[in-house]
């Protein structure tokens, strides 16, 4: 699948994603500035949060329960579109999936 | 210039507290790196331990928690099952049990509140760096390093200023448990059995214990609800709390490893201005160096040699078999300078990025707990240090921790001068 990051100065990264592989692993692997995961995707950090792109909301649902505690401490601000990409992954049906690299706080 | 050159022959005994009296024995790292990445050690009495020293291994292996689980030890030495259960922290537990726990306690540490102390420590910095450079020639460790952890430790933790240094003498004789300069009760070289269901073996985690309960029944009495232990004590969202043995034990936590990894963050980026003297102009140009630096110094650093975790089940690995029931190192400290992943590992980049470093442990749910304090402290440090000096020069050699588990420079004689 494509995934596309767009970045806050205007910038976009896109990248070719293999499925299973969650969508911080795939941030970190093409050096996508601002998303970290320094736990290594084991919901202890919040470093890899993202927003959904309105599009693509529904097909990505919305997070769980730790992860819905997790990202009341991200470093930005929080949104209703607002995921931690460790917690997405890769699949055919999200092929063209944009996200949006958060401002650092 | 070459910043520091590993000394051992490349086959140094890891077991031993010696070894490191010099520094981390990075030679006998890289040699494992290219040659034996996955090293068998014999320990006494059985206690014998894997070594991953590889950064690639270390980060596929620390997220696996099914497989290397942190519940039954994370240092070399072994406890046994009773000794675990009164001394152990979150840092011992695996997921789910670990989640849970770091739930309660991380909000209280999280970027956002940590980001509020940043005045707080400015105003500290300039208070120790006043006082310390005046000197002229001075320890900066026990003049720098130490103050600034210890006192924002106080802050964080909402602790009367004048208990402070008891605090940090305590959590010393914890955690550097194996120094003769910080404990009378040297972990490897006397009967410390009486005291093995204490934290860290100590007769300190007794104290500490004691302490932690008394300052909890006045606050409570005051109604004082300022600092974290006031935050992590408040139930989650599902109503459930710490327990009183996870509190105190994590107040001993807090105490001994919340203090001097950073102080040896802060050390270490000291001893590096002294022998890249390039470090201290390219900070004081400013602007982006300052979302690189601290996490170059904590690289540079690694207090954290190594955690251990031990093997659920059978793993294969470069040709041979973790057994289940083995002891598995990773060598954080190697790691952070496997020229695999990092450009010249022995000089210090402050501009480095991306830093994949692992003084954090990141890449596992246990990563530190800390890191955002630890990050701002060295920042703020860091920058109100370049501000005031012209020069920074070693005025003798330094001196490293006697502990295969801290690594830092407790001793590092300096000559300032003032910008």
């Amino acid at each position: 699948m494509h995934v596309t990051w767009k970045l806050p100065g205007g910038a976009e990264i896109v990248a070719e994603v293999a499925d299973g592989l969650n969508l911080m692993e795939a941030a970190v692997a093409n050096n996508v500035p601002g998303v970290i995961g320094e736990c290594g995707g084991c919901l202890s950090c919040a470093t890899c949060h993202v927003f959904v792109t309105e599009d693509w909301l529904d097909r990505v649902g919305g997070p769980g329960e730790m992860e819905d505690v997790m990202l009341d401490m991200v470093a930005g601000e929080r949104r209703p579109n607002s995921r931690l990409s460790c917690q997405i992954t890769a699949a055919v049906a999200l092929d063209g999936l944009v996200l949006e690299v958060p401002e650092e706080s | 210039m070459t910043l520091w050159t590993p000394t051992d022959d490349g086959f140094a005994d890891l077991t031993s507290h010696d070894t490191f009296a010099g520094g981390a024995p990075h030679n006998t790292f890289a040699r494992l790196r290219r040659d034996d990445p996955l090293h068998w050690t014999e320990y006494k009495d059985g206690q014998d331990f894997w070594s991953v020293t590889r950064h690639a291994d270390i980060a596929e292996m620390n997220k696996n928690t099914a497989v290397f689980s942190s519940a039954r030890g994370i240092r070399m030495e072994d406890q046994s099952y009773e000794e675990y259960l009164a001394r152990r922290t979150f840092q011992e537990t695996d997921p789910p049990e670990h989640s849970q726990t770091r739930m309660l306690l991380m909000r209280a540490f999280s970027r956002p509140v940590m980001a509020q102390y940043e005045n707080d420590i400015r105003q500290l910095c300039d208070e120790i760096l006043d006082a310390a450079l005046e000197k002229g020639t001075f320890d900066a460790t026990r003049e720098i390093a130490r103050q600034l952890p210890m006192r924002m430790l106080g802050r964080v933790m909402g602790l009367p200023e004048a208990d402070l240094p008891w605090l940090v003498e305590k959590g010393d004789a914890l955690i550097a448990n194996t120094d003769p300069d910080f404990t009378s009760h040297v972990l490897d070289k006397m009967d410390t059995d009486e005291f093995r269901m204490m934290p860290f073996n100590s007769p300190a985690g007794a104290e500490l214990y004691a302490y932690a309960k008394e300052l909890m029944a006045a606050k409570a009495a005051s109604g004082d609800t300022e600092g974290v232990l006031h935050m992590v004590r408040q139930p989650a969202k599902d109503g459930s709390t710490i327990t009183e043995t996870e509190f105190r034990n994590f107040f001993c936590l807090l105490v001994a490893a919340g203090n001097d990894t950073t102080r040896y963050s802060i050390a270490a980026g000291l001893q590096a201005l002294c022998h890249q003297p390039e470090l201290l102009g390219q900070m004081q140009q400013g602007g982006d160096i300052w979302d690189t630096a601290p996490d170059e110094i904590i690289r540079w650093a690694t207090p954290a040699l190594y955690f251990r975790r031990t093997a659920l089940a059978d793993y294969e690995m470069h040709g041979k078999t973790i057994r289940a029931g083995d002891k598995v190192l990773y060598w954080f400290s190697s790691a952070n300078r496997d020229d695999s992943v990092f450009d010249d590992p022995f000089r210090v980049d402050l501009f480095r990025s991306p830093n994949r470093h692992m003084s954090f442990g990141q890449g596992g749910p246990h990563v530190c707990l800390g890191m955002w304090l630890a990050r701002l402290e060295v920042r703020v440090l860091f920058q109100e240090l370049a501000k005031r000096l012209k020069s920074i020069e070693p005025a003798g050699p330094h001196k490293f921790l006697r502990s295969n588990f801290v690594g830092g420079i407790k001793e590092l004689p300096v000559t300032v001068t003032l910008a």
